[in-house]
């Protein structure tokens, strides 16, 4: 149980993006999780609010785990972990220069570090997004991508290479479909990954090449018994 | 254009693996599928390589499927499997610690670039990590990497090893000191 | 030999206080253990293909030899129950192809829905988008599609059966924005969308995920 209370942060100069209020978090909770989750949600949402993080990805993580039946005290980890996570998103995102940074990018970045990326990537996600690009937009795209395969650094050096090729965000947008599709006619998703970047380079803009994973690689060394 | 669709081919765990135990042994193709990767991670932190994480992974498999009728709680399977691995990791980590060399030179191995580039600073720092891991034990290397590779709370990790959170805290912490002696050049 | 972490700043490392509540003093010391922990790679390892195959190998070996003791279990007639509800996973090559993970507004430039399983994404109202949700599961009494969208209410959309195929469906108004998901089968097997992407949902399973967008309008 985690016993800091409310700290005002006004060293970062925080501020409640449309956090949900104190009463807000009870009413969404109430009935639909155990008493015990509801009052360990409830402090950490109200730290997290104070640290000036979304509160309403905690509420719906521990509405989920009480309608998947898990365990109280296994919701609270996961929402305490996730409320982490967001810290981080939001350390990273302020890495960046954004200094007031909104629910949907420190959320962005708190899917995109789920998914293995680094804190330093998801900061260099945020600088690269600048108009038209939203960075809670490539960060979504980049936990997308990340979640079907594509190693983080992949990720990363294939987004970075649209946006500075002047790609639009409906391009990032069409990426994991894309890289589904080269898996769906098996390529690994680094493959997949690889191969749009190459395809992307000199393409115009517009939708990007499909492409198509090369023979089957040589097989590893037999099972030692 | 956008399409969902979703397509049944999920039996849960406790089903595949009474299919199995009635003579379908076929279908643990279906826990491979799933689990083959879930674990690597971990593995590999675990194991310092990847290569030899993916022999691991592979025997736990193959050991799990051998001793499949002692699973006594088939839709626990994945937290079972895990323990098959989790041993044959430490059991890998004993006997190599017993073959391996001693290190010619810390500072050698840890030494920071000289061109402060910053991505390349930041690559170089996630390489000496992972090479640092490899000199702290295999308790102070796990509770590190259940936590904070993947992002387990205390309390599952208790739950996982058997130790308190107390003792793991313990362990944590020595981890850090060793870390950062580690890792000094590079912070 | 450098000194020693500072008590309160492996607290910050372990996620129970935040850098802004460290004193002033420890907060170089702070940042620095956080550069620390930064540097992890949590880049998912993705093993080598062959991997399944060599398992199985194994496997069938040993199912191939009935007289070795260790796999007697597998020759003892047992009492078990096997629901073989769940058919062979059926790849429709031809709509994964064409399957992206997010859904778009179509507004000026929609083309014709596609029959049988295109896209049905068009506009609901101003900040929503229909989408249409699809699973094949012969056999199931009950499904229902469940997620953030609808605060994981697993009877708050049900899918009707679309004639006598197997396959289920529904149509709902997503709000612009990122939603994860699963089916719900006969109200408690919660199935991920194998076309989609899973993520991990902090309990040991997986989500799918879909992000809804108005084209134009918020890029």
């Amino acid at each position: 149980m985690r016993t800091i209370g409310l700290v005002f942060t006004l060293v970062l100069g925080s501020t409640l993006t449309g956090a949900l209020s104190a009463q807000d978090v009870r009413a969404q909770l109430d009935r639909r999780v155990s008493p015990e989750v509801q009052r360990a949600v409830q402090v950490i949402a109200a730290d997290a609010a104070a640290q000036g993080l979304p509160v309403d990805p905690l509420v719906q993580k521990a509405i989920e785990g009480a309608a998947k039946g898990v365990p109280g005290d296994r919701v609270i980890a996961a929402v305490r972990v996730l409320a982490g996570r967001l810290g981080q998103s939001m350390a990273a995102v302020r890495e960046a220069g954004v200094a007031a940074p909104g629910g949907d990018v420190v959320e962005g970045g708190a899917d995109a570090l789920n998914a293995g990326l680094t804190g330093r990537q998801v900061s260099d996600l945020v600088r690269v997004s600048r108009p038209p690009h939203d960075p809670a937009l490539t960060l979504r795209v980049a936990a997308t991508l990340a979640a079907l395969g594509v190693p983080s650094k992949q990720t990363l050096a294939l987004l970075q290479g649209l946006i500075s090729d002047g790609r639009s965000p409906s391009d990032l947008l069409g990426l994991p479909g894309q890289v589904q599709a080269g898996v769906a006619r098996g390529a690994t998703p680094a493959q997949a990954a690889a191969g749009l970047a190459r395809a992307a380079g000199g393409a115009p803009p517009g939708r990007l090449p499909d492409w198509v994973p090369p023979g089957q690689r040589k097989p590893r060394n037999p099972h030692k018994p | 254009m956008g399409v969902l669709l979703g397509l049944e081919g999920e039996a849960t765990d406790a089903e595949v693996v009474r299919a199995v135990l009635a003579g379908d042994v076929e279908r643990y193709a279906v826990l491979v599928r799933r689990y083959r990767d879930r674990y690597a991670r971990y593995a590999s932190r675990m194991l310092g390589s990847r290569d030899v994480a993916e022999d691991a992974v592979q025997d736990a498999l193959v050991r799990a499927f051998d001793r499949l009728a002692d699973c006594r709680e088939p839709d626990k399977f994945a937290g079972w499997l895990f323990l098959i691995l989790r041993n044959r990791c430490f059991a890998e980590k004993r006997r190599r610690q017993r073959q391996e060399r001693p290190l010619d030179s810390t500072d050698e191995m840890f030494a920071a670039p000289d061109r402060p580039d910053g991505e390349y600073e930041q690559v170089e720092r996630a390489h000496a990590l992972e090479r640092a891991l490899q000199h702290l034990t295999p308790e102070q290397r796990e509770v590190f990497v259940l936590k904070h590779t993947e992002g387990l709370a205390y309390e599952e990790i208790a739950g996982i090893t058997g130790a308190t959170v107390a003792s793991l805290k313990m362990r944590m912490h020595r981890a850090y000191d060793r870390l950062r002696d580690l890792m000094r050049a590079h912070l | 030999m450098t000194t020693t972490y500072h008590p309160l700043v492996k607290r910050l490392l372990d996620g129970e206080l935040s850098l802004a509540e460290l004193p002033p003093e420890l907060r170089a010391e702070g940042e620095e253990a956080l550069r620390l922990v930064a540097a992890v790679d949590r880049t998912p390892v993705t093993l080598s293909p062959a991997l399944e195959q060599r398992v199985m190998a194994a496997v069938r070996r040993r199912a191939a030899s009935p007289g070795n003791r260790a796999w007697r279990w597998l020759n003892t007639p047992r009492d078990v129950e096997l629901r073989l509800r769940v058919r062979p996973w059926t790849v429709w090559a031809g709509a994964l192809a064409a399957a992206a993970v997010l859904a778009l507004l179509l507004g000026r430039h929609a083309p014709a829905p596609e029959p049988g399983f295109g896209t049905q994404a068009r506009s609901a109202a101003r900040d929503s988008v229909f989408v249409r949700f699809v699973l094949y599961a012969p056999g199931a009494r009950r499904v229902a599609v469940a997620g953030t969208f609808n605060q994981w209410d697993r009877g708050a959309a049900l899918l009707v059966p679309a004639g006598t195929s197997g396959v289920w469906t529904t149509t709902l108004a997503l709000p612009v924005g990122q939603h994860q998901y699963a089916f719900v089968v006969d109200g408690a097997r919660w199935v991920v969308d194998p076309a989609a992407p899973a993520v991990d949902d902090g309990f040991g399973r997986r989500n799918s995920v879909v992000a809804v967008t108005v084209q134009g309008a918020h890029l």
